[in-house]
Formats: C-alpha cells, structure tokens, sequence
C-alpha cells in the first residue's frame, strides 16, 4: 500500500500525539474525581489528607527544582512541606528555558510518579516492553502501532496485577509504593485553605495562557515533534512513535494507579459509616483474609493460588463489609433513598 | 501532677505525652527488623533462591550481615554507635541460641521469627519509654518528667528560658506533632555537633617511609537535649507552642515595663519624703499648740 506524501509529512506525526494527549486527558479526569472523593473524606481524614498532599507537592517540588537545574536557572530557595513547596531560582530566563522549566513544572506531576512505577515494572514485567515495528509512515499505521505498543504493555501489566503475589516482597512492595503514588499523581492541594501555587486550577490556568499568549512555544513542540518524526522515516526506525507510546504507558500506570487509589478511598469512607472496633475490623479484612488463604492454599495446594487468593479476600472483604453496613447502620434498609424521605417532611 | 507538687498560685495549663509516633527513629529500628525477619524467610523458604540455602550457616551469615550491614549505615547517619551494637547483640543472641539449642538445620525458620519477636519487644520497650514521659505546663514554670527506671525531672521556670527552638518533622507536620525545646540562660538545651576530618599520607613504593596525619575539626552548637528535657513530640503542637511562648512572653519585662517600674519606685520615694516631712511638720505644729497653751494657762 503506498503512502501518499501528504499523509507522511502532515498528518503522520499528528497520531501518535493524539493518542498520547488522549489518556493524558483520561488521566485528568481520574485526578479531578480523586480530589473530590478526597475533599469528602477531608474533615474526618485529616492527617491522611495531609499525608496525600505531601505526596503530591513533593513530586511537584522536585520536578520544579528539575527544571529549574536542566534549564540552568539554578536553585536559590527550596522548601518542601505538607501544605506548599517552594523553589525559587537564583537567576530569571525568559524565552525558551522558562517554558522548560514551565512544562516541567506542569508535566512533571503528572508522569514522575509513574515513571518510578514503570522503573519498577521493568524488573516485575516479563515481556511487557515491546515498541512494534512501522511498515509504513502513514497516520494509520502510526495510531495502529501507537495501540499496538499500548495494548501490549496494557495486557502485561493488567496480568501482572491480577496475579500479584502480596507474600514477594518485591510485588508487595511495588503495590504499597503503586497505591502511595497513586494517591499522590496530582498537582494540586486539598485542605482548609487552598494554595494558589499548587492549585491544579492554577496550572491549567498557565497552560490555557501559554497557549493563547505564546503560541511560539506551541509551534516549537510541533515543529520538535514533526523533525523528530522526519528523522525516525530517514533511519527507517520506530523511535517517534516509540517515544509517545512511552508517555502512554505513564498515563496507564497513572491511570490504574488513580484507580486503584480511588478504591483504597473508598473503602475508607464506606468503613466511616461503620461504628466502633468494626471499622477497624473491616480495615484489616483484606490482608488477614489474603494470609489465610495463602497458608491454607500452600497447605491444599491448587493452581492459580494468587489469582484465587486475591479474587476470594476481595469477595470475603466485601461481604462482611456489606453485612456490617447492614446489620450495624441503617444503610440498605431503606427502599427508597433518605433524600426522598427528608423532602416528604 | 499530685497537688502537693503544685505551688503556690500555680495552675496547670497542659499535661503532655508525646506522640505515639514521634520516637519513629527507635520504632522504625524495629520495622527494619520486622522486614528483615520477613525478607530472609521468603528469601530461604520460598523464592527463586532458595537452593542456593541449603548449608544453613549461609543463612546464618546472610541474616547477619544484613542486620549488621543496617545496624552500621544508621549508627553512621545518626552519630548513634549504640545501634550498631543493640544490632550486633541481636546477631550473637540469634547465632548463639542456634548453636546452644541446636536450631542449626532450621535456622530459616528460627531466625526470621527470632527478628520478628525481637522487634516486637523493641516496640514493647519503645512504648514503655514514650510512656514514662511526662510534660506539665503550668503558669509558673514547665515541669519534664522521664526515664523508665532512673527518673529524671527538669523545672523551668519561664523567665530562665532565653530562646525556644521549635522542630516539626514530615510525620510531625501529617500528624500535628511537633517538638519545642525552651532553651535556659544557662545553656541547658544546646548541643554540639563536631566533625572531625583525618587524612594520612604514604610515601615510597615497598615501604613506608614519610607518614603524615592531618586532622581538624569544628563545633556547632545546636539545640538538642534528652527527650524528657524537651517536649519532646507533642501534640497539638501549634496550640502548645503558643501557649509556651506566650507564657514566655508574659514573665519577660519589656523596656517600658521597666521605665514604669522606676518611675513608680521613684514616685513612692518622694511619696514616703511626703510622708516624713507632714510627720515633722504635725510633731512641730503640736509642740508649738503645747507651748501657746503654756503661755496662755
């Protein structure tokens, strides 16, 4: 099939960035729907709230210090807490290092966390890295091999986290470290007072200015992008879509990290609902169902022990936790909601 | 506080503890061991690796070096060689009881759980330590009470405290806890940290022919003192450091304070002049009435 050379040189580059800003944008929404279920659980959860917090300013603290030095600003103040960061630079660039530092500040955030996962994941995964060869430099097969290179590291690492082992310690270890950073994968500052600096709200209002004030930072990233993309067609080498495919793969890891914090968030607030040493109880449910099952499974021997073990201690987990909320509150024993109730009178 | 400790026109503001989590530097010492006791066990009985543990005197000098290996890096990060030989003294109480009880053949087993109950009793200990200290800010003064078998007690009263250095760590800032040390006027509270740098020179190939040693060090003073002569991880901390500072505040004469003083001491001088003189002037006016009676009877 011949490419016509319009397809090469204009729209080919254009796919692979498509598709990357795609599960950057998903990844976005996974950040703002974390924040809420954060803020509901805020006035209860202090300290965890906090501990989040310094998670996130943390990355955002040291991304912006990485800026700052990549692009030779230099570092005059750095302060990390759990309410702000600061890093000032000893000297003020304009021009191109300050939108560096800029885009390492906003970016950073988003895909340092998952970039230390993804370090992780190269020891645990057994074959999850592959970067599918381009037959041709159309935006077809570009998409085709951005997905391609997305789909497999996705099927690895989703067999990989259903079949995780929590008695290795390395797989146990990068669950804790996945679950940290996942509550951790945002810019922003959830708490009595909001901190402009850290604001998400606040970078996107730079990004929305950046874009609409200075579009020659814009025209700079294409133009990087399409020479990129020229030179990987010259060497007949896949490097382009590669290097996308990569930044897919962040935002997946971010991504299920999101999600695998939001259910972690969950649990905490639906076990608020339960009174006295239950809470507790429903807490701990989980990890002492898991041992057990482990031992009686290393006793019975039975294949798919860690898939079982984990399918069972998430089933065991959430029907005690339903048989508390029902037999010690008053959820679930109503029909119709409480809402409807409350307007009646 | 019994009330016979309490003085006269003595109130109590605050009775303090410290934070379950602000000794994490002694508790997190046990977490390692706990995660060692663990690690070595999957590492002998279940990994990948595990053939290669068969001759149980590898998994003797494996548990050891691992502890002794953490035991030297933290007594090196904190300046604290005591950690290094609690650690060496776990080594030799787990490598002698394998060879005392003959555990030799399930040391993969023995160990691990060995560091587990080890690390649990360090927990124990830790928590008993926390416990015996015992903080009472009153009006008057700041009472630090500690020590488990020797007890120790330090009285401050506000107007001796020349400076308060106040510290709140990560866990502190998460948790609310923080740390304030009211340093006196006679130094109690300050620390030192010296460094010290030696280097050696060797000279002549086969031999040693010329040896030189150059050293130097230096002193910095910095506010550090025993746990139960600070307050030491309290919580709330803000509320508590507000207090004390106020309270500090409160017994310090400020300038004007002083010029009033004076000024009222000098009032009261020339009041008692005053005084004096209406006194002679009354015992003069009545001998002079005494005399006009005189004369006139």
């Amino acid at each position: 099939m011949s490419a016509s050379p319009l397809d090469i040189i204009v729209f080919a580059p254009l796919a692979p960035i498509f598709g990357m800003l795609l599960f950057w944008f998903i990844q976005l929404l996974f950040i703002e729907s974390q924040k809420y279920m954060l803020s509901g659980i805020s006035k209860e959860h202090e300290p965890f709230i906090r501990f989040t917090n310094f998670i996130g300013i943390f990355f955002q603290t040291v991304c912006h210090a990485l800026g700052y030095t990549v692009t030779k600003h230099g570092i005059s103040e750095f302060y990390i807490g759990v309410h702000y960061g600061k890093v000032a630079p000893k000297k003020n660039k304009t021009g191109l290092f300050e939108w560096l530092s800029n885009g390492f500040l906003f970016l950073g955030p988003f895909f340092i966390p998952s970039f230390l996962l993804l370090i992780c994941l190269i020891f645990l995964l057994n074959n999850g890295f592959i970067f599918y060869p381009l037959e041709s430099y159309t935006f077809s097969e570009n998409m085709i091999v951005f997905g391609n290179n997305i789909f497999h590291f996705s099927y690895s690492f989703f067999s990989f986290l259903a079949t995780i082992d929590f008695m290795h310690p390395g797989h146990f270890g990068f669950f804790i470290m996945f679950i940290l950073l996942g509550l951790g994968i945002r810019p922003s500052y959830i708490g009595e007072k909001t901190v402009k600096k850290v604001d998400i709200f606040y970078d996107l209002k730079n990004i929305r200015y950046k874009l609409l004030h200075k579009p020659l930072y814009i025209v700079f990233f294409l133009l990087s992008a399409y020479i990129f993309s020229y030179l990987s067609v010259l060497f007949n080498l896949n490097w382009y879509v590669g290097l996308f495919s990569l930044f897919g793969w962040l935002s997946i890891i971010a991504i299920t990290a999101l999600f695998f914090a939001h259910i972690f968030i969950f649990l905490i607030k639906v076990t608020d609902l339960i009174p006295g040493t239950f809470r507790y109880i429903s807490l701990m449910l989980f990890p002492v169902s898991y041992v057990i099952l482990r031992i009686l499974f290393f006793l019975v021997p039975i294949p798919y022990i860690t898939t079982i073990s984990l399918l069972l201690s998430i089933i065991i987990t959430s029907g005690l936790i339903i048989l508390f909320l029902h037999s010690l509150t008053n959820t679930f024993k109503f029909s119709e909601p409480m809402k409807s109730h409350k307007k009646s009178k | 506080m019994d009330q016979d400790e309490i003085l006269e026109n003595e109130s109590v503001e605050k009775i303090l503890s410290p934070h379950p989590l602000s000794f994490m530097g002694l508790q997190s010492l046990c977490i390692f061991l706990i995660v060692w006791g663990l690690l070595v066990a999957w590492l002998v009985n279940f990994s990948d690796f595990r053939s290669y543990f068969i001759n149980p005197i590898l998994i003797i000098v494996v548990w050891a070096f691992g502890l002794l290996l953490v035991g030297v890096i933290a007594s090196l990060l904190t300046v604290l060689w005591r950690i290094f030989f609690i650690y060496c003294a776990i080594v030799g109480s787990g490598i002698g009881i394998v060879f005392w009880l003959g555990y030799l053949n399930d040391s993969g087993v023995f160990l691990p759980v060995f560091t587990v109950v080890i690390s649990i009793i360090g927990f124990l200990l830790v928590e008993c330590f926390r416990r015996s200290h015992k903080y009472v800010i009153s009006n008057q003064r700041i009472i630090f009470k500690g020590g488990v078998v020797v007890k120790e007690e330090r009285t401050l009263r506000y107007d001796k405290i020349s400076d308060i250095n106040s510290k709140q760590g990560v866990l502190g800032q998460i948790f609310g806890f923080g740390t304030i040390i009211p340093i006196s006027q006679s130094g109690f509270g300050l620390g030192a940290d010296t460094s010290f740098a030696a280097g050696g020179v060797q000279a002549g190939k086969k031999r040693l022919k010329i040896l030189g040693i150059f050293g130097g060090g230096r002193e910095v003073q910095t506010p550090r003192t025993r746990s139960y002569y600070e307050l030491h991880g309290i919580f709330p901390y803000k509320e508590v450091k507000k207090i004390v500072e106020n309270l500090v505040q409160g017994s310090v004469i400020t300038t004007y304070q002083q010029e009033q003083v004076k000024f009222q001491e000098e009032q009261v001088d020339l009041q008692k002049e005053m005084r004096d003189l209406l006194k002679k002037q009354g015992t003069l006016n009545r001998s002079l009435n005494n005399k006009e009676e005189d004369i006139e009877s």
